[in-house]
Order: structure tokens, then C-alpha cells, then sequence
């Protein structure tokens, strides 16, 4: 090709191609848009119920929970973000009894890597997805998930052994 | 394999040569480089990558491990070994003249174990400050904050490199290089920058808009995720992973649970590979979409970027639905994966192909051949097949360079054997290979996907895995096709239920450090074009 | 047939009534000087007011262009948005950098606006909406209006930030570079008009406008006057001088609060200007649309007051240049040089001969249909 006729094919391939993407933009500029208006939308919108947000100890209408404070959960965190108390008390029957006393999370260094409710032998905690948990301090990230004077669910008698479904 | 023992064998009678994992050979310090280079010119099969290059506190001894492959074949695959018993002064020798992604490699043994290369050409730390006290993978190193205080000072960048080199007698000589000429016109291009991608420095000497040479100092978030491993259980690292390169969390995830697997000999169920195939495979377009949109974004075409986005939330809306996760994925776990697919995986999976095809069509006329787009992709930052290889830099990078580096095809893990796809290979080395081996990839992954999506069999999702795992003692490595290349994970374990040591291979240092060399001599504007173009990540490289 | 400019809607009303009240009660000297004053008032509202709604509307199109909403949460449809950026900006410090050079800092902004402003005065809005209507208004407004590069540069260079020096020194090279090819497109159509006067030059485009009298040739000089224009404007894909991503801010990265502002009020003003000198000279100005003899269609697009016709006109041409912007990619200094001296200039000087031969031969639409138009 001649520099002259590639001089011109050079400008009228440009233009092409520019008015080629122009045209893209003005397909979009009327097309429907994706964005999701958030607080608006809040009653239509839906989050999976996989989303992990918060780690909650589901409690049944009696107040109880299903931890039996082994600490597995504890120990599998990678990074501390959970602290389990127990404390031992004496049942009826005279015999010592180790129970929950308090289950501590921190949201703030979570990271969501479900290892806990994994591990827990007794399915004790789940995440739900409760995704709105913005707070003015770093205080109120850290959250018990035992209620206030709720005991462990009294059916499951003998404990399981320990093994956990996966890892 | 019997070649290699003799060849081996012929080059450095005394070597140790075990059948390991890998093949595995042990030689004295002084024979490195000599078995190295024999490896790198044997013409046969030469062995011309260097894929990891670790160093490991072994007790006694300090040492590195080197595992070489092949790059016309790289299964063909072996492991040199070797080591000082001097922990005050430890030296070893360079292969930085072998293969050039030795020499970050090198810098940053130097920061976390205290060894010094001889004739390495710039012996500075890599990550870490000059002045930091102890080597934090030293199995001595003192982690109190104390010895190392967090300062509020602002400290002045010094561009003098140490080194040591090896005289032609044989002696060593320690003294200094000037980085940058004295009236070198710098400018610090990070590390906040709006197109590096994350926090890392270029310090970049220019001529007008020329760049002249370029200096990378990168650890603004060193996490020390390898030193933090060795204290945690297997399961516990897994979450480590995502944070790395966290635009294929999947597939570093995948590569872990690999390594694991296989030294643990776990068998993974089938319907757990055909998950972690098509997760992984979302996952490669999921990056490469927004690999495309922050390269269009980074040569000034701001509407492309958003386009790339909005196409990746869908596939983020697939994770989320999956496994609860939409940037951190959390879906690999040892033995298999976390969560089932949900109910409408398959329709939501195969709405998305013909979804994303058309967006396809419609990057390729938006930006593919648009006239300046063109201009500033087409012969520029220019990487050779020989550079690819001797600077380890794979994925669609490495594979625009003409350089077929796709583990996927050498390597087959999971069900990568079981599909038919086509790797992209391009030879013209340039910004616009890359850029177009990305989009053709994408492609590529959606015809994995529809060989997978309808076949997915019934049953286990998760093998079963013992509630502490503790890995029979032994070196382990695993090497995966991520987004941006090949990442690898290396474990010795001495059968703990943590690792003694772990190395992540990022396939993102290997692409930042073949960054000075393609730079030179182009505009500063195309020095953040192929910076896009390479698409690295940067806490992949600050593990 | 003469307009009927007396109709309700045109402000030429109201100000020739004011003239006249004031003229009624005052001497002649203070007459003019209230009216100076009130005519420099009314510049500087609307100088501010039509940055404020072509921020917001640079905003909204965009977005609307990127699959996005724009702004959208202060006031209805975000209509408040530029409102409260504006007061944001007031409000915010202005930063006194270290080891810069303070005067030319301080000065670099003003030379920016004011170059903007003196331009912006000479733009003929309406009918009797022009505050100065010079014999050589496409002269005067060319000279004007490279004034700013002085402040792009001194900005540059006074700042002390080796980002900022690249952008100036980029935008000198730009600026120099696309000026020519702005005026060269300008002087085809003075070949064309025979005037440099605004108002004259309108008028002559009752019924043709001048893109379509010359033609091939003033299509051309059309596309040459949008294109440099918009590069001299330093807008995207010529955005070099701030190139976000390579130069975070460019020039203007030191500058904070008011004298950001000024930068910021400047570049959008500066598109309305280049669309309004386009509107002008091409586009038939406030000019309605006329048709030779169908007498009552003028009529009717005469009630339609000129001021609407002539920021309606200059709109589409500020959303073509939006359409480009947001469309490409950012070119790179050669490329951006080689634009402009391979192909806008060469094509130029072309041009303007082309025009010149069309004019002398003539075999403009208005000499070959002259009944038509």
C-alpha cells in the first residue's frame, strides 16, 4: 500500500472504529440501569440466605441454645475472634456440669470464613445474613450471642463425640 | 527422568538425588549455579523456569529450594536444594544471571531469612525496611514490637543497593550501586496511586514523558501471611488465600486445598471437582472482566471500566447464592467444598453464558479496535518469549508472549483433562496480546462451564477429613492456573498439624518484576497502560 | 421580511425598558455605568449558574451512559447536587504548599477564569443578549481565550509537584498545538461569512447556517473546530494535562478549595464556550430556523425565543462533547501531536483553500440556489 492510501484507509479505519464505540455508548445510554438504589429498595431486596454477616447462637422459644461451650469453635478461629466462658455448676443430680457462661463475638475482626459453624459439633451457631450492622464504635461490634439467662437445650443428653462434618 | 539423574549425575558427582514428590536434588552451595545452568542450556529438555525460588530456615541450616521446570513442558519438573550452616553471615550464590524472576525471588529471601546472594546485583531487602531487626522467617526471629516499633517518622527513600560480588579470583567484594543517576528527573508513581492498582512504588526516572528506568519497592502490606501459617492449622490458612490475590480467591484456595489433599492423600469427591472446576472457571472471567475494565480505565477509557463491573456482578451474585461470599469466596475447603450448589446454580450459570457472550461482542466493538485504544496497545511494553520465560511471567501475559505456560493443559487438575478448551496463545508480546488473550479467555472458560454445567453427577460435596489434619513429613508443592498466572503453594511439613513452612508462589511479583524491562524507553502514559495490560495484583505480591 | 422580535418572551424586552427607565432619570455617564455594572453582574451570575448546571449535567450524562444513576440523592433527581459541591468547595481550606512558588500559586487560577470570562462575554446568547459585539469577535475571542494556558502553566510550574509540572508542560503542547487548528477552522467560515462580527455573521445564517452553506468544506472545518476545541478545552480523550490515571490530578493537584474551583468552573465553562463559539459561527447562532418563503413556519419559529434556540443548539453540541469524552480512551502525547500535525492541520490548510476556491467560484448553497436560500 502507497503511504498516501494508508494515510487515508488509516483516518477512515479511525473514524470507523471511534463511531463503532460511540454507538455502543449510545445503545447504553438507553438501556435499563443495574444499579441497585440501596436504602429504597430495602423491602424488595434480597440477600442469599448463604451471605454471611453475622454469627448468631439461634435460641428455641425457651431460651435455649445448643452450645455446650466445648470451644471447638474457638480454637478453629484463625484469628481470635471468638472467646468462649464456661462456667462449672452442679446439677441436681450432684454431679459437676460445665455450661456456657458467655459467648463473645467480634464482628470487627471476623472473616467470615465460616470455620466455626463448620467445626461446631453440635450446630450450635449459624451465620445469617443480616447484612445491615453498621455501628458508630468499635465497641458495639463485639457482641454475646447467648441471651441473657438462656441455658443449653437439655435433649441432646449425651454428648456427641467430637467430629465435625468437615475438616 | 533417567536422563536427568545422569545428566545430574555427570555435572555434580556428590549431589543427593531423592525421589520425592518431585524429583529432588541436594548439592553444596558451590555447585548450585553450575547444576542450574547445565539444567538451563541442557538442550534436550531444557530446564529453564524457575517456578519457585524458596528459602526455608531447616534448623541447623539455612537453605533455599529451587524447582525448576521445564518450559516447553512444565510438568517436567525438578527440585534443587541447598543451604549454608553460617546463620551470622549466610551466603550463597546468585542464579540471578540464569533467570532473571530470581533476583526479587533473592531480594526477598535476603528480608526474611538473612541471606545474601553473591553476585546478585542488587542485594536491598524486598518488603522490608532496610533497617528492620531479625529475619521473620527465621525460626529464632523475635516478634516483639518492640525491637521494630511502629514509627510516624517519614523516612527518606535510599537509592544505594548493597551488593556482593564474586572477582574473577574468586575473592568476594561487598560495595555499593547507585540506583538512579544524580540528576535523574523522579517521580514516585505510587504508593497511592490511582492506576497501580493498590499500594505499590515505582519509583521512575524520567526523560520528558520517557521513562528511563524504573525501581519497585513494594511491602506496603507485607501481612507476613507465610510466617503467620506456620502457626496456624491447615483449615485455618485456607482463609489466607483469598487475601492474597483476591480476584482469584477461588483458585488460590483450590491450589491450597491441592497441596493438601495430595499430601494428605485425600480423595475428592467428583461433584465436589465439577464444583471447583466451574467455580474456578467464574472466578478466571469474573477477573478478567475487571482485568479489561481497569485496563480500559487505566488508558483513560472511564465508561469501559463500569461496563466490566456491571458484568462482573453477576458472576458475584452466582458466589454470593454459592457460598455466601462474593469477593472472598470461601468455597474450597480440604476434601472437597464448603456449600452445595443451590437450587438454581445450573439456570442462573447458563443465563450468564449467552449473557456474557454478548457483552463480549459488545467489549469488542466498544474498545477492541478502537483507533487510540489501538495506539496505545499495539507494540507497546513488548515482552519476548525468552523474557516471558527467564522472567517467570505465565498466564495470558506469559501466553501473549507467545510462551504456552497454561497449567490447566500441562499440569491437569481437577477436571481440566476432562474438557475440551483451547489455550490462548499469542506471539506478538504485546499490550494488545494481553489485552486480547484476556477476552479470548473469557470465552474459553464460558466453553469449560458448558461442558461442565449440565453433567455435575449426584453425590458427596466434601471427602471425609480427619478433625485434625497433621500432614505426613515432607515437601509438598501444588501449582495451579490462576487468573494471573501460575500460582503454586509450598508446604514442608514435619508432620505437625501447622506447616514449618509455607511459601505461596504469586504469579503477580513475577509480572511487577518483568515491569522495569518492559517499561523502558516508553511513555510514562503507556507505563500505566502496560501496567493494566499486566493486570498484577498487588497483595499477591506482599503476601 | 423582517423577525418579529417583539415577542413576549424575548429579555431584549426587558432590557431595552430598562435602558429606557434609566435614561429617563439619569445623565447619560451614569446611565452607562449602571448598566456596565449590571451587565458584568449578570455575566458573573450567569457564569456560575451555567457551571453549576453543566456539572450536574455532565454528571447525570455520564452516568446515564455508564449503566449508573449519577447523582441522585440530594434533592429531587440530585438537582441540588452541584449546589452543595459548590458550597463544599467554599467552605473548604485552602492549602498553602511548602517550598511552591506562593505568588504564581496564588495568581495561576485567576489568569485561568478570568481568560474564561473575558471569552465568555463576547459569546452573543440571544437576540440583544450580547454584551460586546466587536467587528473581529472571532478574533477577540480566539486571542482571548489562549490566555489560560498561562495559568495552566504557571500552576504547573508553581506548585513544586513534578505531576503537576508534566501536566502543564503537556497542556502548553496541546494547547499550542490544537489553537492553530481551532483558528484555521474559524477563518474558513470569516472566508465564508466575510465578516468577523458575531451578530453579522448570524444574521448572514437566516437561512442557511454556514455548516451547510460551504458545505463539504465547512463540514470539516466543523468537525477540525469540535475536535480542537474540545482538545483545548483539555477534556477527554484529551484530557492529558489532569490524565487521572497517570498524573492523579495533573496541574491542578495542589490546588484545593476556591482556586480549585476556579480550575473546575474554568474547564466547564470553557466547553460551553467552545460549544457556543461552535452554535455561533456554524449553527446559526440564536438564529430560529428559517425557511426562504414559508412565511407563516417563521413566524411560528420566531415566537420561540432566541436565547432558547441558541442553548439548545449549543446543548446538543455540549452532549456530542460528553458523548465523545465518555466514549474513548485517553490518547497519548505523540498520538495526540500527531492528530493534530498529521491530520487536522494538513487537512486544514487544505480546507481553507477549498473554501476560498468555493467562495470565489461561487458554488456556496447560497450562490447555487440562491431562490432557496
Amino acid at each position: 500500500m502507497s503511504s498516501v492510501s494508508k494515510y487515508f484507509s488509516g483516518l477512515f479505519t479511525g473514524i470507523k472504529s471511534l463511531l463503532t464505540g460511540m454507538g455502543e455508548t449510545w445503545k447504553e445510554l438507553w438501556t435499563k440501569k443495574v444499579t441497585q438504589q440501596y436504602p429504597e429498595n430495602r423491602d424488595t431486596l434480597v440477600i442469599s440466605d448463604r451471605f454471611r454477616c453475622e454469627l448468631t447462637m439461634p435460641h428455641d422459644e425457651n431460651n435455649e441454645h445448643a452450645c455446650t461451650s466445648c470451644g471447638i469453635c474457638q480454637m478453629n478461629c484463625p484469628n481470635g475472634t471468638i472467646r468462649v466462658t464456661s462456667k462449672t455448676i452442679e446439677t441436681e443430680d450432684g454431679k459437676k456440669k460445665k455450661i456456657l457462661d458467655t459467648y463473645n463475638w467480634d464482628l470487627g475482626m471476623c472473616t467470615f470464613c465460616n470455620l466455626c459453624v463448620l467445626t461446631c459439633p453440635s450446630d450450635a451457631i449459624k451465620f445469617e445474613n443480616t447484612f445491615e450492622n453498621a455501628v458508630f464504635t468499635r465497641d458495639k461490634l463485639k457482641q454475646q450471642l447467648n441471651h441473657e439467662g438462656s441455658k443449653m437445650r437439655e435433649k441432646k443428653k449425651e454428648v456427641k463425640p467430637v467430629e465435625p462434618k468437615a475438616e | 527422568m533417567e536422563n536427568i539423574k545422569k545428566l545430574i549425575i555427570n555435572t555434580v558427582p556428590d549431589a543427593v538425588i531423592e525421589d520425592k514428590q518431585k524429583l529432588t536434588v541436594t548439592v553444596v552451595p558451590d555447585k548450585l549455579h553450575l547444576l542450574a545452568k547445565t539444567f538451563r542450556d541442557n538442550a534436550a529438555l531444557p530446564m529453564d523456569t524457575l517456578v519457585y525460588l524458596i528459602g526455608v530456615d531447616r534448623g541447623e541450616e539455612l537453605g533455599v529450594n529451587y524447582l525448576l521446570c521445564s518450559s516447553t513442558d512444565l510438568s517436567k519438573e525438578v527440585v534443587l536444594k541447598t543451604g549454608t550452616t553460617d546463620r551470622e553471615n549466610p551466603l550463597l550464590y546468585s542464579v540471578t544471571d540464569l533467570f532473571e524472576t530470581a533476583h526479587y525471588n533473592e531480594r526477598e529471601v535476603f528480608a526474611l531469612l538473612g541471606i545474601r546472594f553473591i553476585n546478585n546485583p542488587d542485594m536491598r531487602k524486598f518488603f522490608l525496611n532496610g533497617d528492620w531487626v531479625g529475619y521473620p522467617l527465621r525460626k529464632d526471629y523475635d516478634a516483639n514490637p518492640e525491637i521494630n516499633p511502629v514509627t510516624l517518622e517519614s523516612k527518606d527513600i535510599v537509592d544505594i543497593a548493597p551488593r556482593i560480588t564474586e572477582t574473577a579470583d574468586g575473592e568476594l567484594v561487598e560495595d555499593t550501586v547507585k540506583i538512579f543517576e544524580d540528576d535523574d528527573y523522579i517521580i514516585n508513581i505510587g504508593p497511592q496511586h490511582p492506576s497501580t492498582h493498590g499500594v505499590m512504588h515505582f519509583r521512575t526516572a524520567l526523560d520528558g514523558e520517557i521513562v528511563k528506568k524504573i525501581d519497585v519497592h513494594s511491602g506496603y502490606i507485607h501481612r507476613g501471611i507465610e510466617k503467620l501459617s506456620e502457626g496456624l492449622t491447615y483449615p485455618q490458612i485456607l482463609h489466607f488465600t483469598d487475601r492474597l490475590d483476591y480476584l482469584s480467591a477461588n483458585i488460590n484456595r483450590h491450589g491450597l486445598c491441592m497441596c493438601v489433599e495430595k499430601a494428605a492423600e485425600i480423595e475428592v469427591p467428583e461433584r465436589a471437582q465439577y464444583i471447583r472446576t466451574i467455580m474456578d472457571e467464574l472466578n478466571r472471567i469474573d477477573s478478567h472482566c475487571l482485568a479489561w475494565a481497569c485496563q480500559t480505565n487505566d488508558l483513560g477509557a472511564t465508561t469501559a471500566f463500569i461496563y466490566g463491573m456491571r458484568e462482573r456482578e453477576v458472576i458475584l451474585d452466582i458466589f454470593e447464592k454459592t457460598c455466601g461470599g462474593r469477593l472472598i469466596i470461601n468455597q474450597n475447603v480440604v476434601g472437597g467444598v464448603m456449600f452445595d450448589i443451590y437450587a438454581d446454580f445450573q439456570k442462573d450459570v447458563k443465563a450468564f453464558i449467552p449473557y456474557m457472550r454478548t457483552k463480549l461482542v459488545e467489549y469488542d466493538r466498544f474498545f477492541s479496535h478502537n483507533v487510540i485504544g489501538l495506539g496505545r496497545m499495539v507494540s507497546i511494553g513488548n515482552l519476548s518469549k525468552e523474557d516471558a520465560i527467564s522472567y517467570a511471567v505465565t498466564g495470558p501475559a506469559g501466553r501473549g508472549s507467545g510462551w504456552s505456560c497454561d497449567i490447566r493443559k500441562h499440569i491437569p487438575y481437577a477436571l481440566y483433562d476432562k474438557v475440551e478448551f483451547k489455550e490462548i496463545i499469542r506471539t506478538e508480546g504485546d499490550s494488545y496480546a494481553r489485552y486480547l488473550n484476556r477476552l479470548d479467555e473469557i470465552e474459553e472458560s464460558l466453553h469449560i462451564i458448558e461442558q461442565l454445567i449440565d453433567n455435575i453427577p449426584a453425590g458427596d460435596i466434601c471427602a471425609k477429613v480427619k478433625p485434625i489434619l497433621r500432614l505426613p513429613e515432607g515437601e509438598y508443592y501444588s501449582r495451579v492456573e490462576a487468573c494471573r498466572g501460575e500460582f503454586g503453594v509450598f508446604i514442608e511439613s514435619r508432620g505437625d498439624k501447622t506447616p514449618y513452612r509455607l511459601k505461596f508462589r504469586s504469579p503477580s511479583m513475577a509480572l511487577v518484576s518483568a515491569m522495569p524491562l518492559i517499561c523502558k524507553n516508553e511513555k510514562i502514559s503507556d507505563f500505566i497502560g502496560i501496567g493494566g495490560s499486566m493486570d498484577y495484583v498487588i497483595p499477591d505480591i506482599d503476601r | 421580511m423582517s423577525l418579529n422580535y417583539s415577542q413576549p418572551l424575548e429579555i431584549s424586552n426587558l432590557t431595552s425598558w430598562l435602558d429606557a427607565a434609566l435614561r429617563g432619570c439619569l445623565a447619560e455617564f451614569w446611565v452607562l455605568l449602571i448598566e456596565f455594572v449590571l451587565v458584568a453582574v449578570v455575566l458573573l451570575a450567569a457564569y456560575a449558574v451555567i457551571a453549576l448546571i453543566l456539572i450536574y449535567a455532565e454528571r447525570k450524562i455520564t452516568a446515564f451512559f455508564q449503566a449508573r444513576f449519577g447523582p441522585n440523592r440530594v434533592g429531587k433527581w440530585g438537582l441540588l447536587q452541584s449546589v452543595a459541591d459548590m458550597i463544599k468547595i467554599l467552605l473548604k481550606e485552602i492549602i498553602k504548599i511548602n517550598r511552591s512558588d506562593r505568588f504564581l500559586f496564588f495568581v495561576a487560577p485567576f489568569f485561568m477564569i478570568v481568560a474564561s470570562m473575558l471569552t465568555f462575554g463576547a459569546v452573543p446568547f440571544g437576540k440583544g443578549l450580547h454584551a460586546i459585539d466587536f467587528n473581529i469577535g472571532v478574533l477577540y475571542v480566539t486571542a482571548v481565550s489562549s490566555l489560560g494556558i498561562i495559568g495552566v502553566l504557571l500552576a504547573g510550574w508553581s506548585s513544586n509537584n513534578k505531576y503537576s509540572m508534566i501536566g502543564a508542560m503537556r497542556s502548553g503542547a496541546q494547547f499550542v498545538s490544537y489553537e492553530l487548528s481551532a483558528g484555521f477552522a474559524l477563518m474558513t467560515i470569516v472566508v465564508l461569512a466575510g465578516t468577523m462580527q458575531f451578530s453579522a455573521m448570524i444574521e448572514g445564517q437566516r437561512y442557511c447556517w454556514n455548516i451547510f452553506n460551504g458545505h463539504i468544506s465547512s463540514i470539516i472545518a466543523f468537525v477540525i473546530y469540535l475536535i480542537s476545541g474540545h482538545a483545548e478545552t483539555n477534556r477527554g480523550p484529551f484530557d492529558l494535562p489532569e490524565a487521572e490515571s497517570e498524573l492523579t490530578a495533573g496541574y491542578h493537584t495542589e490546588y484545593s478549595g476556591l482556586q480549585f474551583g476556579f480550575f473546575y468552573l474554568a474547564e466547564y465553562l470553557n466547553m460551553f464556550i467552545i460549544a457556543s463559539i461552535a452554535t455561533t459561527v456554524f449553527l446559526g447562532g440564536y438564529m430560529p430556523i428559517q425557511v426562504h418563503g414559508w412565511e407563516g413556519f417563521n413566524q411560528i419559529m420566531t415566537y420561540i425565543p432566541t436565547y432558547i434556540w441558541f442553548f439548545g443548539k449549543t446543548a446538543v453540541l455540549i452532549f456530542l462533547s460528553l458523548w465523545v469524552r465518555w466514549s474513548f480512551p485517553r490518547l497519548r502525547i505523540d498520538q495526540l501531536l500527531n492528530l493534530e500535525w498529521k491530520y487536522l492541520l494538513p487537512i486544514n490548510l487544505v480546507n481553507i483553500l477549498l473554501m476560498v476556491i468555493l467562495v470565489l467560484t461561487g458554488l456556496t448553497l447560497t450562490d447555487l440556489f440562491p431562490g432557496l436560500f
